[in-house]
């Protein structure tokens, strides 16, 4: 141990092949959050509960949640960035675009 | 095995509360009703604003809503409130039928709201103490229905309160209890993961139509689920799409073999888990399974939810921190402490399971206490 006080988790990935986490914290833009030892900045503000990207996410890829696709990708969605309506469509009783 | 202390009704049916209803058939009843229910103490009171010019399966859902809810474990005397003799006796025999349950009636018609309140007053203060007599004994989790409901869904559901029910109810189901699940629209997204747990390919297949015909009805109806399901303080939670919610839905349901789909409002054949489908708002899901005999209901919530039963006890229950403090007066098991603290799932669950107990057993839930008795018998919809 460095002797740094042990920071409290506040990102949960709920399965190994999701793209996305879940905040349990409020985190803000700049943040600099671990997962599985690797190190990812926040791009945006993200509430308590709400999804960060792990990874970049293209334009119509899926984006996986609890090992499960939950949607797809709006637009390109770089890693970092809060995943949410404004860039994540489901792919149910859609009758748009 | 732990043993439930509960009462059996008049029907030989395994109880959690032994109330006295009094049901109004339609809306002119309605009036005479509530003011039976503020005469005498205790009873519970169904009313609703349907029940005149009814039609063709609204008719049909309404008529199964009322009569299933009446036939509930947990009613020991039904005092029905009708407006005139030839709908309010068919009512009545048919509930007669079907039950050794005391079941009289009052008219409103000729009678008047207040003769009405006079003479329905008198039959339910017998009833009251008649069934004030029962007393409880000890039951086993076997001879239950418990309900399952998640509303106010938020990005805990999913990692919290959802898994610890599941749990919950595979527990239930091992010991050869039932278990009734819900919400057409909130398996949109996971119907091929419930598929996969069918009994049998008929079952699968049932699930996946029933799954069909409500996305189906969105989009003939020209609605986008979005805006509609998830609803703004799902959306607000954190929730993106109906699949992210279905999948975190479903997760209250547990990993058992699922044993049939039902129809609206009706009641399990055998033992086992089991799907309804229904409509998904929380009123009208609630009043679908207690018409298919739920007689106790665990119900998870990410931002706080509000409403109850008149029949059944319901058993709110929260994995979210904010939710737990903010929505307190509404919240009866907090298992927030798996995200705060990183407490197990099965901690989580022993929890529920505990208070579960407890709640059969006799335990007020907050729903019961605030008088949160909404009833919702429901015409078609998502």
């Amino acid at each position: 141990m460095s002797g740094e006080m042990l920071e409290r988790q506040k990102i949960l990935l709920l399965s190994v092949a999701d793209n996305v986490a879940v905040a349990i914290v409020p985190i803000k833009k700049g943040d600099v959050l671990e997962i599985d030892g690797k190190k990812i900045g926040a791009m945006d503000d993200i509430d308590f509960g709400h999804k960060i990207a792990l990874r970049e996410i293209k334009k119509d890829d899926n984006v996986i949640k609890y090992g499960e696709i939950i949607g797809v990708a709006k637009e390109k969605i770089p890693a970092g960035s809060h995943v949410h309506v404004h860039n994540v469509k489901s792919l149910r009783a859609d009758r748009h675009e | 095995m732990s043993e439930l202390n509960a009462f059996m009704n008049p029907d030989g049916k395994a109880a959690a509360r032994n109330h006295t209803l009094i049901l109004s058939l339609n809306s002119f009843c309605n009036t005479a009703s509530f003011n039976i229910h503020r005469s005498v103490s205790p009873t519970v009171l169904i009313t609703h604003p349907h029940g005149r010019n009814e039609i063709g399966v609204n008719k049909d859902r309404l008529r199964r809503s009322l009569m299933g809810n009446a036939l509930n474990p947990n009613v020991f005397s039904v005092l029905v409130v009708g407006y005139e003799d030839k709908t309010t006796s068919s009512f009545v025999n048919e509930l007669k039928a079907k039950t050794r349950k005391p079941v009289e009636s009052v008219l409103v018609l000729d009678n008047g709201t207040l003769g009405a309140t006079r003479e329905g007053s008198e039959i339910a203060s017998r009833m009251i103490q008649i069934n004030s007599e029962y007393s409880r004994e000890k039951l086993s989790i076997a001879d239950f229905t418990i309900g399952l409901k998640c509303g106010g869904s938020d990005a805990t559901s999913g990692i919290a309160s959802n898994p610890a029910v599941g749990k919950a109810v595979d527990r239930v189901i091992n010991m050869k209890g039932t278990a009734i699940f819900s919400e057409t629209t909130e398996i949109i997204g996971a119907e091929h993961i419930l598929a996969k747990r069918a009994a049998n390919k008929k079952v699968a297949q049932d699930i996946l139509e029933a799954a069909k015909r409500n996305e189906e009805m969105a989009m003939s109806l020209g609605v986008d689920l979005i805006g509609t399901n998830p609803v703004p303080d799902n959306i607000r939670g954190g929730i993106s799409t109906i699949e992210e919610k279905s999948i975190a839905a479903i997760m209250k349901s547990g990993s058992s073999s699922i044993s049939g789909v039902l129809d609206y409002a009706s009641v399990p054949l055998n033992r086992g888990l089991y799907f309804m489908d229904s409509p998904s708002a929380a009123s009208e899901v609630m009043t679908a399974i207690t018409a298919g005999g739920a007689s106790v209901i665990l119900f998870t919530t990410g931002s706080g939810n509000p409403v109850g039963s008149p029949i059944s006890p319901v058993i709110k229950i929260t994995g979210n921190p904010y939710a737990a403090k903010m929505m307190r007066e509404h919240i009866d098991v907090d298992i927030s402490e798996i995200i705060t603290e990183g407490k197990s799932i099965q901690s989580g669950s022993d929890k529920v399971y505990r208070i579960l107990e407890k709640t059969i057993s006799g335990r007020l839930t907050k729903s019961e206490i605030l008088h949160h008795d909404e009833f919702a018998p429901v015409p078609v919809g998502l």
